[in-house]
């Protein structure tokens, strides 16, 4: 094994390691009010790590049987790659600032890191046994960090509620993923598991295989906070610090796709009329009672939280078409949705710090009530959520219109004219409770006419994730054809 | 330049509500921003409007201005005009910097509100210069945002319940629109989204239960921007709500996206309906006559001046489908020039309500009485809107609707008749409010109020003037609309 070429192969993960472990210790030698420069270090690190992705070449690299055939780098591992380093970059910007003085900063980066450097093994991985070690990687870290505000107890409530949740999750996905290994007789990588399970297409529909199926779809669901597995996401990303819920959205529940579409898209294509079946129906409760739920919610974040169920519901439609275009349309989602949810996020974070600042007692910094008349306080804040929203809701000219215009048009020329006019109705809804917040920011008369300032580090974070949305609503086509070039890898 | 002319006409108007809406301080320099951008709009499409040659094949378009845009699934940033387009742009370009000018006096966040219809204007634009359907949505689109901010931040008393009915109400229907778009898309399988291209392959899918079904999906998004009965009531609780700048353009331009649609992408589909046209044609003579007629009646009992122009607005509009349906040359040139005319008469109206409401703060008919005493020029220009509204000889509606009418006594003589009977009460109600807003002896309980404001005066004049202009030679529009409809296929001639 040459380990030169492979430390080139993985020089991302490994500038994250170094940046994680530097952090740390770097981190003891400092007064807490120094820790700020952990945060510039961090940033620089994922920048970094970005950045070497990008020149490795994102469109076209193909390198395959990295470390005895259990990683690849092929176009849809550097989107994802990319898509996480993007969101971990906004949140760290965001996290600058509000972190600011904590003495535990350098855990907190460190943390971040890690989890991000797990995503990354993750969308990497083609071997289901190194793809569950980075889901650890990733869940550990982000268990630690919903709970980072140990003070509070909503945010330790959050992280308890995530860590059982999760546990469980990844105990069910390893229960699945070890029966499929039993029946294959012994094959992890999945390739060979897709050549085993097509010549064999009746093991997985002896019982045990509709057991392991039934697993690994429960353990997906839960991280892909589909219905009814979703009752962790709400509770956790409301409790969560903001930051970090921002994260746990974009991230790591997008983690759980990309390895999805990995094993149930290649491994068990061979029972693939099964599998379109079950998220059918799990698509359709998905967009449906994350929409209706969220038009109920007065917390911002616990909107967003079941917004980010509904999306779910939008992208899990890939795995019921199957098509390129749909999983084209999908990845685009992913993308997307990494930059509208994270942006609101922060958005809402900047809120609630600038609230907390004003009156370090106010409670429910993210309640409705409290983006009444923004407009005024805050011009930029408010038309920067409004164009989040605008883009959840898939309104032109954003990111959400693009993808959702693809990933509806592929499910039509799927002939799913059903499941269609469900995401299409649902899409209607929210539309009412996104506008609403806008009514709320524009509308409304402000509390207080006090201007308020957003802080440096949150407006980068956001002015970030805006030039992400607007860039993917107004040039499409490089992104369109990145997420062609991603989706041909796996040869639906 | 003329290549790409009609791309400067449709980014103007967005680069001004974006200077506007950042750099301008004061209601002073807001508003002359926001009249001078949409004023080189204007001049630009006067120019193109002059140079403008009817002639050309049906779905051969001028001015076009092309740029791949997502060559994945054949999407490019596709403009340009023809007969049916042009005299629209030229109605949007005319009214926009005239509401400018008649909302000179905004108080309440100027540069916001001039912004936002400058935007709205952009919008119109684009969707009656978009030749890709992508594009069109885009455009169909961004109209809703500008006008769901007018209504909820300057509008009336129940603005949040108009505003958000408007918003959903039109998103559902653009969203049913858009599955027809797909549908066309994928049975054409011609893998582009433009316009003409995709109208030409229509009648190649060979499922014709396939063809009624896009015709359907498509002809429920127009149908509820029209509107047409029983789609209609969005329109009047946002016409209420809505301050009298977005009245003016919401009935004035926006709801002429709808009968545009019927126009641009419906009736080139006609031929390819096979058996099912008669049904089709049945169905939106139906929907017309019950427009016109329920419209009618429900305006005759209206008390609020402002409801009862929003109600007149949708029975005009049932005359454009009447004529669409009817589709022979006549009628339908003569209800895309009802739409040309309603668009300039429904204006001159809004804003006669919008200045009663100002100045004595009620629009409640029974409550007003005897204005004209008071203030003569109102009453005059109001007499005249009224006039032309209801139809009177030597104004422009009346032209468009006797067009209208004769040519669809040719084929759906029943419906005609029908549509016919809803002509008097339409005088009826005009009258009638009129009668007791205007005229009679004046209300003291009213106060002093003032007579029109200059900026407020020119305006309507304007209008007013080329109503007449209009009703006494249709000239150049209505050419233009004769050739456009005489080449769609399968009209009758």
């Amino acid at each position: 094994m040459n380990y030169i070429e492979l430390a080139s192969q993985f020089a991302p993960e490994l500038i994250l390691t170094i940046g994680a472990l530097a952090i740390m210790m770097i981190g003891l030698f400092l007064a807490n009010s120094q820790k700020k420069v952990l945060g510039y270090l961090a940033t620089i690190f994922l920048a970094v790590a970005g950045l070497v992705i990008v020149c490795r070449g994102i469109y076209d690299i193909q390198i395959e049987g990295i470390l005895a055939d259990s990683l690849t780098i092929d176009p849809m591992s550097q989107f994802f790659k990319l898509t996480f380093l993007v969101v971990s970059l906004i949140v760290v910007i965001a996290s600058i600032k509000e972190y600011d003085g904590h003495q535990n900063q350098d855990e907190y980066y460190t943390l971040i890191l890690l989890g991000t450097i797990g995503m990354m093994v993750v969308a990497s991985a083609i071997d289901i046994v190194t793809m569950f070690i980075g889901f650890e990687l990733a869940s550990l870290s982000t268990y630690a960090l919903a709970g980072f505000n140990k003070k509070d107890s909503n945010s330790l409530e959050a992280a308890v509620k995530y860590f059982i949740v999760g546990a469980l999750s990844s105990t069910l996905l390893l229960f699945g993923l070890s029966y499929i290994y039993g029946m294959s007789g012994g094959l992890t990588n999945i390739s060979e598991l897709a050549v085993f399970f097509n010549s064999n297409p009746t093991v997985l529909q002896s019982p045990m295989g509709v057991v392991a199926l039934m697993l690994i779809v429960a353990g997906f669901g839960f991280k892909m906070a589909l219905v009814p597995f979703h009752m962790w996401a709400p509770d956790t990303y409301q409790g969560a610090p903001t930051v970090i819920s921002a994260l746990l959205a974009a991230g790591s529940k997008k983690m759980a796709f990309v390895a999805a579409f990995r094993i149930l898209l290649v491994a068990m294509i061979a029972i693939k009329i099964d599998i379109a079946m079950v998220f059918m129906i799990l698509a359709i409760i998905t967009m449906t009672l994350g929409n209706v739920v969220a038009l109920s919610q007065r917390s911002l974040k616990r909107m967003l939280a079941y917004s980010s169920v509904a999306q779910a519901g939008y992208i899990s439609m890939v795995f019921v078409v199957m098509s390129p275009e749909a999983l084209t349309g999908g990845i685009l989602y992913v993308m997307s949705h990494a930059f509208m949810k994270t942006g609101a996020f922060i958005a809402v974070a900047a809120l609630g710090y600038m609230l907390l600042k004003e009156n370090s007692n106010a409670k429910d910094v993210d309640h409705l009530d409290n983006f009444a008349g923004l407009g005024k306080r805050s011009p930029f804040l408010a038309f920067s959520i409004m164009i989040f929203l605008f883009a959840l809701a898939g309104i032109p000219p954003t990111a959400g219109f693009v993808s959702k215009f693809i990933l509806f048009y592929s499910v039509l020329k799927g002939g799913f004219l059903l499941l269609v006019i469900f995401a299409i109705l649902n899409s209607a809804l929210s539309l009412y409770y996104y506008a609403r917040v806008v009514k709320y920011m524009y509308v409304l008369p402000p509390s207080s006419d006090e201007k308020l300032k957003v802080p440096g580090a949150y407006a980068l974070a956001i002015l970030l994730a805006i030039i992400g949305v607007l860039a993917i609503g107004i040039v499409p086509e490089p992104f369109v054809n990145w997420a062609a070039n991603a989706a041909n890898v796996l040869g639906l | 330049m003329m290549d790409y002319v009609l791309s400067l006409i449709l980014f103007i108007p967005l680069i001004g509500a974006a200077l506007t809406l950042l750099f301008t301080k004061s209601r002073e320099s807001a508003r002359m921003v926001a009249f001078v951008s949409s004023a080189i709009s204007f001049v630009l499409t006067i120019m193109i409007y002059l140079q403008f040659e009817s002639g050309l094949a049906f779905l051969e378009f001028q001015f076009t201005d092309k740029i791949p845009w997502m060559d994945y699934m054949g999407i490019s940033y596709y403009l340009g005009v023809d007969g049916v387009s042009m005299p629209l742009i030229l109605l949007n370009a005319i009214l926009c910097p005239l509401t400018i000018v008649y909302a000179w006096g905004e108080n309440k966040l100027p540069n916001q509100f001039f912004a936002l219809i400058l935007v709205l204007q952009a919008g119109v634009f684009g969707v009656f210069m978009a030749l890709d359907f992508f594009l069109f949505y885009i455009f169909w689109e961004l109209t809703l945002i500008p006008l769901y901010f007018l209504i909820s931040i300057w509008g009336g008393p129940n603005k949040d319940y108009a505003a958000i009915k408007f918003f959903i109400y039109t998103h559902v229907a653009s969203l049913v629109m858009v599955l027809g778009i797909f549908a066309l898309y994928f049975s054409t399988g011609v893998n582009t989204f433009e316009i003409p291209v995709l109208l030409q392959a229509f009648s190649d899918i060979a499922d014709p239960e396939m063809r009624v079904g896009i015709f359907l999906a498509l002809f429920f998004g127009f149908l509820v921007k029209m509107p047409t009965v029983p789609f209609h009531t969005w329109l009047p609780d946002a016409h209420v709500e809505a301050p009298t700048a977005g009245s003016v353009l919401l009935a004035g331009v926006l709801l002429k996206m709808g009968g545009y649609g019927l126009f641009r992408v419906l009736l080139p589909m006609m031929e390819g309906l096979g058996p099912y046209r008669e049904n089709i044609v049945t169905l939106m003579a139906v929907l017309a006559v019950v427009s016109i007629l329920y419209a009618t009646f429900l305006a005759l009992a209206q008390k609020d001046l402002k409801k009862m122009v929003a109600y007149s607005s949708v029975a005009h509009m049932g005359y454009v489908m009447l004529g669409a349906a009817a589709f022979n040359y006549m009628s339908v040139s003569g209800a895309m020039f009802q739409q040309f005319s309603h668009g300039l008469i429904t204006a001159v109206l809004f804003m006669s309500v919008g200045v009663i409401q100002h100045s004595v703060h009620t629009r409640i008919i029974p409550d007003l009485g005897g204005l004209a005493d008071r203030m003569p020029k109102l009453a005059f220009l109001m007499m005249c809107g009224f006039m032309a509204s209801l139809g009177l000889p030597a104004m422009s509606g009346f032209i468009a609707e006797f067009m209208v009418l004769t040519g669809s006594y040719l084929t759906l003589p029943v419906y005609a008749l029908l549509a016919m009977l809803g002509i008097v009460a339409t005088a009826g109600y005009h009258l009638w409010a009129l009668q007791r807003a205007m005229f009679g002896s004046y209300n003291e309980k009213l106060g002093e109020p003032h007579d029109l404001a200059n900026f407020e005066l020119i305006p309507m004049a304007i209008l007013v003037l080329l109503i007449i202009l209009f009703g006494v030679y249709p000239g150049s529009v209505m050419e233009m609309f004769e050739y456009a409809s005489k080449i769609i296929p399968g009209v009758m001639i």
